[in-house]
């Protein structure tokens, strides 16, 4: 099979891949439960459709019961489609040879209370078909990185959430994988800690390595994925970098040395902020701004300074959903 | 084979990890020290002559009335029957006892292993479904061979030592423990798979086990059922774990008597089988 080399547009590093077809290419996924006595259909998953290249940092994000978890965990053959297809590397979901290249940190992972941090790993790593001399090698490498070298032979009975999410990290971590899918990686960990995880995955950005990530802390997202996709109720409703989603409803901020107490703010469908000293133009065209500017100077207002004023991904995220549920 | 050492290693230390194994093995090591050191035994011409524990003599009072002297004389116990009778009772305080501990004690292995955020990493590791089952259970069923054999095999040993009398079909008991043991594991392994509740699982073993005492009494009940009834009752016989009824073989066994029919012990095992390959298809369709 040729070496090709691609160039990943985010932060255009050359990673040398081995096929030029996505690692992650799920077509028409549905997944349907039937729970309770009368069998009541909840539909998870209604026809997502993802690719996700060699290399790339996709953030998973949508309200509790979007399907953001089942979507992993048919791509890890967790759970069994209805219908569609999900490959890994090529091959179908479940298929325990594309798990061999494959690191997955779960939401609320529980490791063996009686086992000590090496102990788990040195498990875990035979799980992952590791060899003895790989293992030996690895297992204090990582604890090191972590931040549990110290704690290795402590029982994880004895961990704080924190540092059960940190060893969770270095478990998925354990067989170098291609690529790696964390749930909530940084749930109950301390900011240190956040930041510490954040650096490691865009360490693991840098060699190449895919990374989904699932999580409800949108700053996370934010800062270390290339691409943004926002599930709600089973289905992807919008996908793109964080700078595109950021910018939904985005607009412009000018700032001016005073005001006219009669200034208008709606004319140009804009809002003042509370200093008096700068307005916000909503619609974010051109043409208002410059509207916006001609007024301002012909009442000799001093502008001060114009920027783009850019909603946080957060925001983004929020009126998107709201607007869902509206239209629902 | 090192995804299946790990699965394996995984199974170990949980069971080690939980006090009920090496109780079992306290209790184990007590009951062959208790034969080894504690027992001692006057064999007169191939018979039991006296019989003290801890130095108190155990030898039976009743005796024999001779009619030539005159007067009663102890009786002499067949050192062969001495060592059955010890031989069953070991048997079956490891059989009923050690089912019926082990099966509880495996609850929170069977809980841990399909817990959510534990059966998905074991899931996202790359061995098949029917593998990491396999695993678990081979892991099992070894605790419960070293389990049996370190009983069974002690006593045997320390009491052949002891009389000079050597019965090797007592050391059957242990395939049997284990292969009964693995019998009923099938069912709280399989129902705690299909309902994710080993509660349930345990009492439904339980409620075989005990069903089984019934079915063991079918000489004696189908006679007085009607056809249907009496036709019910025997599908149920055959369908079912005989788990009373092997003790009937294994008792058999140590007596050096042919064995009238091991079909208690064979259907008992079929159930396993078909119990277990329903356990492995719904452990590998359904969702976690």
């Amino acid at each position: 099979m040729p070496i090709l080399v691609s160039v990943n547009p985010a932060n255009g590093i050359s990673v040398p891949s081995r096929v030029s077809s996505p690692v992650i290419d799920i077509a028409d996924l549905y997944k349907t439960y039937a729970s309770g006595l009368r069998r009541r259909k909840v539909h998870a998953l209604r026809g997502v459709d993802l690719q996700v290249s060699r290399g790339e940092a996709l953030g998973i994000l949508g309200p509790n019961g979007a399907g953001k978890t089942t979507l992993l965990k048919v791509l890890l053959g967790i759970v069994h489609p209805t219908s569609g297809s999900a490959r890994l590397f090529g091959q179908p979901a479940g298929d325990p040879k594309a798990r061999r290249r494959l690191g997955y940190l779960p939401e609320n992972h529980r490791f063996p209370t009686y086992l000590t941090a090496r102990q788990t790993l040195d498990v875990y790593g035979r799980l992952s078909d590791l060899s003895d001399e790989a293992r030996r090698e690895r297992i204090p490498r990582l604890l090191e990185d972590v931040g549990l070298a110290s704690w290795e032979d402590t029982r994880v009975g004895q961990f704080s959430k924190g540092m059960m999410q940190r060893l969770g990290l270095a478990q998925a971590l354990l067989s170098q994988p291609e690529v790696v899918i964390l749930d909530e990686p940084t749930d109950g960990v301390d900011p240190v800690g956040r930041r510490d995880i954040r650096d490691r995955l865009r360490a693991l950005k840098q060699t190449g390595t895919t990374v989904v990530i699932n999580s409800h802390l949108l700053s996370e997202i934010e800062l270390v994925c290339d691409r943004v996709l926002i599930m709600h109720k089973g289905r992807i409703i919008r996908s793109g970098t964080v700078d595109e989603l950021a910018r939904q409803g985005s607009g412009w901020r000018v700032e001016v040395d005073r005001l006219d107490p009669l200034f208008e703010p709606e004319r140009w469908s804009a809002s003042l902020e509370e200093t008096g000293r700068a307005i916000v133009v909503e619609d974010g065209l051109p043409e208002t701004l410059n509207a916006l500017i001609d007024h301002l100077r012909e009442e000799q207002v001093q502008i001060m300074g114009i920027e783009r004023h850019r909603a946080s991904l957060e925001a983004g995220f929020i009126d998107l959903i709201t607007s869902q549920e509206d239209a629902s | 084979m090192t995804t299946l050492s790990g699965s394996l290693l995984l199974t170990f230390r949980e069971l080690w990890a939980m006090r009920l194994t090496q109780a079992m093995l306290v209790i184990a090591s007590l009951a062959w020290l208790l034969l080894s050191f504690a027992l001692n035994m006057d064999v007169v011409e191939g018979s039991l002559a006296a019989v003290r524990i801890f130095g108190f003599d155990t030898t039976p009072t009743d005796g024999v009335f001779n009619e030539d002297t005159g007067e009663w004389m102890s009786q002499a116990l067949s050192l062969d029957k001495f060592m059955i009778g010890i031989n069953t009772f070991v048997f079956g305080a490891a059989y009923f006892l050690g089912t019926l501990l082990g099966l509880f004690a495996t609850m929170p292995l069977i809980n841990g292993f399909l817990e959510y955020g534990r059966i998905d990493l074991l899931l996202s590791k790359p061995l098949s479904r029917p593998r990491l089952l396999a695993g678990h259970l081979v892991g099992v069923w070894l605790t419960v061979l070293v389990l049996s054999s370190y009983l069974v095999g002690g006593v045997w040993l320390s009491l052949s030592f002891k009389t000079g009398v050597w019965m090797p079909m007592f050391l059957m008991a242990i395939p049997i423990i284990t292969v009964m043991f693995a019998v009923m594991y099938a069912v709280i392994l399989s129902v705690s798979i299909i309902t994710r509740s080993s509660g349930l699982g345990l009492v439904i073993t339980y409620g075989l086990i005990f069903f089984s005492i019934v079915l063991a009494s079918h000489n004696q009940i189908v006679p007085v059922l009607s056809n249907t009834n009496a036709a019910i009752f025997m599908a149920f016989y055959h369908v079912l774990p005989n788990f009373i009824e092997v003790v009937g073989v294994q008792a058999q066994l140590v007596e050096g008597t042919v064995v009238t029919s091991w079909y208690p012990f064979i259907s008992s095992l079929l159930f396993g089988f078909v119990t277990y390959g329903i356990g492995f298809f719904w452990f590998s369709r359904r969702d976690f």
